[in-house]
């Protein structure tokens, strides 16, 4: 009892302006809300309250004195907190914990409260001393930063969902590309052996030595076509053509299909990769002029050797074909022939530059042409 | 170009055009057609009657992508040496069946004669002393006994 009555006294002395004890002066002056309580009355009440908390809490003095500070509860307080307040009591340890109290006009702050019970020399529990801290402020920017983060992590997700989606949507147009890339690519060249088969019955029910010659000759450029096509997309890559594995292609069906093994084919071909574009232009020119050396180089019966040369230089690619025949006869030097004038006119749009050469023996043809098309201004 | 060891050869094709123009091929090379199937089931009714040394198989027929099945039953069930004449080689699975390779469409006539030689010594009398004409390509297995 003469603890209580200590604060009684020093109650009494606030009057005289903080003078006597300075500790309790200190702890009514402070800015600092406190209270004590007095477990070993019924019901724990308030025994004292600094000025502190009665501004925090809006209540008078006399409000607060003699009842247990329960009345700082509200609806919203969260009852876990209650629980473990009650448990530190009951346990007299002290606890600390944020908790949403009551003003007594009913408004409501996050109250920063620390508990600790205070014992006397013989260890017997006198009071509890509870400090106060209105930390709304930190409270409430806590809970703005957690949903904040709350709503960036949902906004993060849905825009995760929505780029799933999209590349699952990309994924699936480009498989109903490629399947209609191959589709078209089967069509086409399916077609391109249809187109060869029907040239090569009717030429097959033609007795006429001259229309049938003529025949094959449109039959072997048909054919240079569908070999592009058969080529083009053996490499993977459909807008690019090597010229290199056409001419390899061409040569040994050309020769094939001439039965001659009297002559011999040296191939020295560097892989170049023209654009797509050039493909069927270029195959039919390098077909003519193979042809024309087959057919007129080694005609009568006169064996020898058909050399084929693909070579890269810088920008260019320059492709030869020579043979050791024949040689130009005087009459391919006249009024040019379908198959000449097809070869020039595929090298004006090819921007090629085709020179042919009399070899002695033979004839030696060189095609230069740019890999990239130029611009045709330029 | 006359064979020197006529072959009995099977054209299982959905194109009508192709396998007429096949058929002359196979006959100015000098070997003879041992019939023509356009699907599946004429495949099959075929593969009970027929005795051929080679079987020429699309993989696109008129009943779908049946060829491999045909070449499968061809291989296993009549001894027929095959080879598949496709524009859409991934089709065809990686052991070929059994097949012994394919022939990549659109093909030339000048290739085909050169492909048809091959096989002709490839079946008669392997291996063939040839080299692989660029037309056709082997199937693994084959690539290995074949290739020197």
């Amino acid at each position: 009892m003469e603890n209580q009555d200590a604060w009684r006294i020093t109650d009494r002395l606030q009057a005289e302006h903080g003078k006597g004890d300075p500790f309790a002066a200190a702890v009514r002056a402070t800015r600092m809300p406190m209270i004590i309580t007095d477990p070993r009355l019924p019901d724990n009440p308030i025994t004292f309250a600094n000025d502190a908390f009665l501004h925090m809490s809006g209540y008078a003095r006399e409000e607060v004195t003699g009842h247990n500070c329960r009345f700082l509860q509200g609806p919203d307080t969260a009852p876990e907190d209650v629980a473990r307040i009650r448990e530190a009591i009951e346990s007299r340890h002290d606890v600390s914990i944020d908790l949403l109290n009551y003003r007594k006009d009913g408004s409501t702050f996050w109250n920063a409260l620390y508990i600790s019970p205070v014992v006397n020399e013989e260890g017997e529990l006198q009071f509890f001393f509870a400090s106060q801290m209105d930390v709304t402020e930190r409270k409430l920017t806590e809970m703005r930063v957690l949903e904040d983060k709350d709503r960036f992590e949902r906004a993060v997700e849905a825009r995760t969902r929505e780029l799933k989606e999209a590349n699952r949507q990309l994924k699936s147009a480009l498989e109903t590309k490629t399947t209609l890339l191959h589709e078209v690519d089967h069509r086409v060249k399916n077609n391109m052996q249809i187109i060869a088969s029907l040239i090569s019955m009717q030429m097959r029910g033609t007795t006429d030595e001259i229309m049938k010659a003529s025949m094959q000759t449109t039959l072997g450029r048909v054919e240079a076509m569908s070999t592009v096509h058969r080529r083009f997309y053996q490499s993977g890559d459909v807008a690019r053509f090597d010229i290199s594995a056409f001419v390899r292609d061409l040569v040994s069906d050309l020769i094939a299909a001439s039965g001659r093994g009297d002559i011999a084919v040296r191939l020295d071909l560097t892989p170049i990769a023209v654009p797509a574009e050039k493909a069927a232009p270029l195959a039919l020119m390098v077909n003519e002029v193979i042809t024309n050396a087959l057919k007129h180089g080694f005609a009568g019966g006169r064996g020898g050797t058909l050399r084929v040369v693909s070579a890269r230089d810088g920008a260019l690619c320059r492709i030869t074909v020579a043979d050791d025949g024949h040689g130009m006869p005087a009459a391919r030097k006249g009024p040019a022939t379908y198959g000449k004038r097809l070869v020039e006119r595929l090298g004006r749009q090819l921007q090629a530059e085709i020179g042919w050469h009399g070899a002695a023996p033979g004839t030696r043809v060189e095609i230069s042409l740019p890999i990239e098309q130029r611009g045709r201004g330029a | 170009m006359i064979a020197s060891t006529p072959m009995n050869i099977l054209i299982v094709e959905d194109e009508a055009v192709l396998a007429m123009a096949l058929e002359h091929a196979i006959e100015d090379a000098g070997h003879a057609v041992a019939g023509w199937a356009t699907c599946l089931s004429e495949a099959n009714a075929l593969i009970e009657t027929g005795t051929a040394d080679l079987a020429l198989v699309d993989i696109h027929l008129a009943d779908g992508v049946t060829g491999v099945e045909v070449a499968d039953r061809l291989g296993r069930e009549t001894g027929a040496a095959v080879v598949f004449m496709t524009a859409n080689a991934k089709l065809i699975p990686e052991d070929f069946v059994g097949a012994l390779g394919v022939i990549a469409k659109p093909y030339t006539s000048g290739g085909l004669q050169a492909v048809l030689k091959y096989l002709e010594q490839g079946i008669t009398a392997p291996p063939p002393s040839l080299t692989p004409p660029s037309g056709l390509t082997l199937a693994p297995d084959y690539h290995d006994r074949w290739s020197r």
